[in-house]
């Protein structure tokens, strides 16, 4: 009886953790993510989840002409490093992180009004049985004084 | 001794279930989802399979800052009169109300603000506060907010920073505890707020300017994100069924109004600077008996939502 008790509190304490972890990817997602926004504003919205490794996100947004956006991801530090791209509506690839380190802080700069995909996807450690999930954030940065 | 511990053992399973429906409530409408998009845009059959194949799939708006940057930039003029009067705020007492008019009054604020008007910025985030104090999320906008604000009223670029803030805050307070639809809500309250303004403005405007009716024009596309943003909790929220249909409204006008990419999509990059440049050919058209209507439809709806 005492075992069953045991895997109940187990079983209790996993399901408050994961719920309260959703609460605390806003935090991170002000602590670290808007610090990488640098002389650019962020424009308010909020995007976050818990993702695994290898689990995948998509992101619409319109892009407005003669507006310079930062597009931030942010990711715990215990995760691997996110592949994302950023895709016009055909599917066309327009920027690919991976040709530039896996970098996930990169400008855009909008000469024709469009609706883009920003594609993501966490990596995934080889040979690692286990899989890793934590918050993963994406915000966007307007410049301030655009064009 | 037995019977305690069958009782703690419904104690548990009581804590488990309630637990357990948390976690869905967090993760209803949002993982797992596999939302249609809007297909009035031409998008390819590929294009479509790697999105169904997503986890997860975010809508992002343009937020009031955003909007209010775009309207600015047309070269309008400050008018007090459009925005929703500061006294309205007695009227709001639902949550629905409440969450359209906290995004109206974002949208109010963001653009009294880019316009320097420190009083009416003042004004307009006291009620976002209480509004915000009304849907529970006192953590959102508090006093400090306002301190702050206050205190730089002078300096546009944190009077910039504390709005995207407390906007943030409204919203992942709202998604995070279980209320994503009132999220929603405050969304498509700022845009319509948006909307409403920069369409008053390009009436009252003598040249009716052009750059303000390219803006409107191209919130066709981010109509699609607040249709498609709905879809997710159209069906288990009454509230968003009755918005999803005035949204369906200005999208019937909306699809009378043509944007046709007349080239490729085009990417350049220069690493050194991390910078990729976008741009394509694109025309847009808009007769005047559309504008008209779209004027007067997105007046009535803001109507509803500030009466």
């Amino acid at each position: 009886m005492l075992q069953k008790l045991k895997y109940l509190f187990i079983a209790v304490v996993f399901m408050v953790s994961v719920n309260y972890s959703w609460g605390q990817c806003l935090t991170f997602a002000k602590n670290s993510c808007k610090a990488t926004m640098g002389s650019f504003v962020h424009d308010g919205n909020y995007n976050s989840t818990i993702l695994s490794e290898g689990e995948t996100a998509e992101l619409f947004k319109t892009f407005f002409e003669g507006q310079t956006y930062r597009i931030a991801i942010s990711k715990v530090d215990d995760l691997p490093p996110i592949h994302f791209k950023v895709v016009d509506k055909t599917g066309r690839i327009l920027f690919d992180n991976k040709d530039f380190n896996f970098q996930m802080v990169w400008d855009f700069s909008i000469e024709s009004t469009q609706m883009l995909v920003v594609q993501m996807q966490v990596l995934e450690r080889p040979g690692s049985k286990d899989k890793i999930s934590g918050c993963v954030s994406v915000l966007f940065g307007l410049e301030r004084k655009a064009k | 001794m037995k019977n305690i511990f069958y009782s703690s053992i419904k104690l548990f399973g009581i804590v488990i279930i309630a637990a357990l429906l948390a976690v869905s409530c967090n993760f209803d409408g949002k993982k797992g989802q596999k939302a249609s998009i809007i297909d009035t845009v031409e998008i390819d059959s590929q294009f479509i399979d790697n999105f169904a194949k997503s986890k997860l799939i975010f809508y992002s708006l343009p937020s009031p800052l955003e909007t209010a940057m775009l309207i600015k930039r047309a070269g309008v003029v400050y008018n007090e009169e459009i925005l929703n009067p500061i006294d309205n705020i007695s009227k709001y007492t639902t949550n629905r109300q409440m969450a359209l008019n906290l995004g109206i009054y974002s949208a109010d604020l963001s653009y009294a603000s880019l316009f320097d008007q420190t009083q009416s910025s003042l004004k307009y985030m006291a009620n976002s506060k209480k509004l915000a104090e009304g849907l529970g999320i006192m953590d959102a906008i508090d006093e400090n907010t306002i301190k702050r604000l206050e205190e730089n009223m002078n300096n546009r670029d944190v009077v910039m920073d504390i709005i995207s803030e407390s906007f943030m805050n409204s919203n992942a307070y709202l998604t995070e505890n279980d209320r994503p639809a009132l999220a929603v809500m405050v969304l498509v309250g700022g845009w319509v707020e948006g909307l409403h303004i920069a369409t008053t403005l390009s009436n009252i405007s003598d040249d009716n300017n052009q750059k303000l009716i390219e803006k409107i024009i191209y919130q066709k596309l981010s109509l699609y994100t607040v249709l498609n943003l709905m879809e997710t909790y159209k069906g288990s929220n009454e509230d968003i069924n009755e918005l999803y249909s005035k949204m369906n409204e200005l999208r019937v006008i909306f699809d009378k109004v043509k944007i046709v990419n007349t080239s490729n999509v085009e990417a350049q990059t220069d690493p050194e600077k991390r910078l990729t440049t976008i741009k394509a050919e694109s025309e847009t058209f808009m007769s005047k008996e559309v504008f008209e209507s779209l004027c007067k439809k997105v007046k009535e709806i803001r109507s509803q939502f500030i009466s």
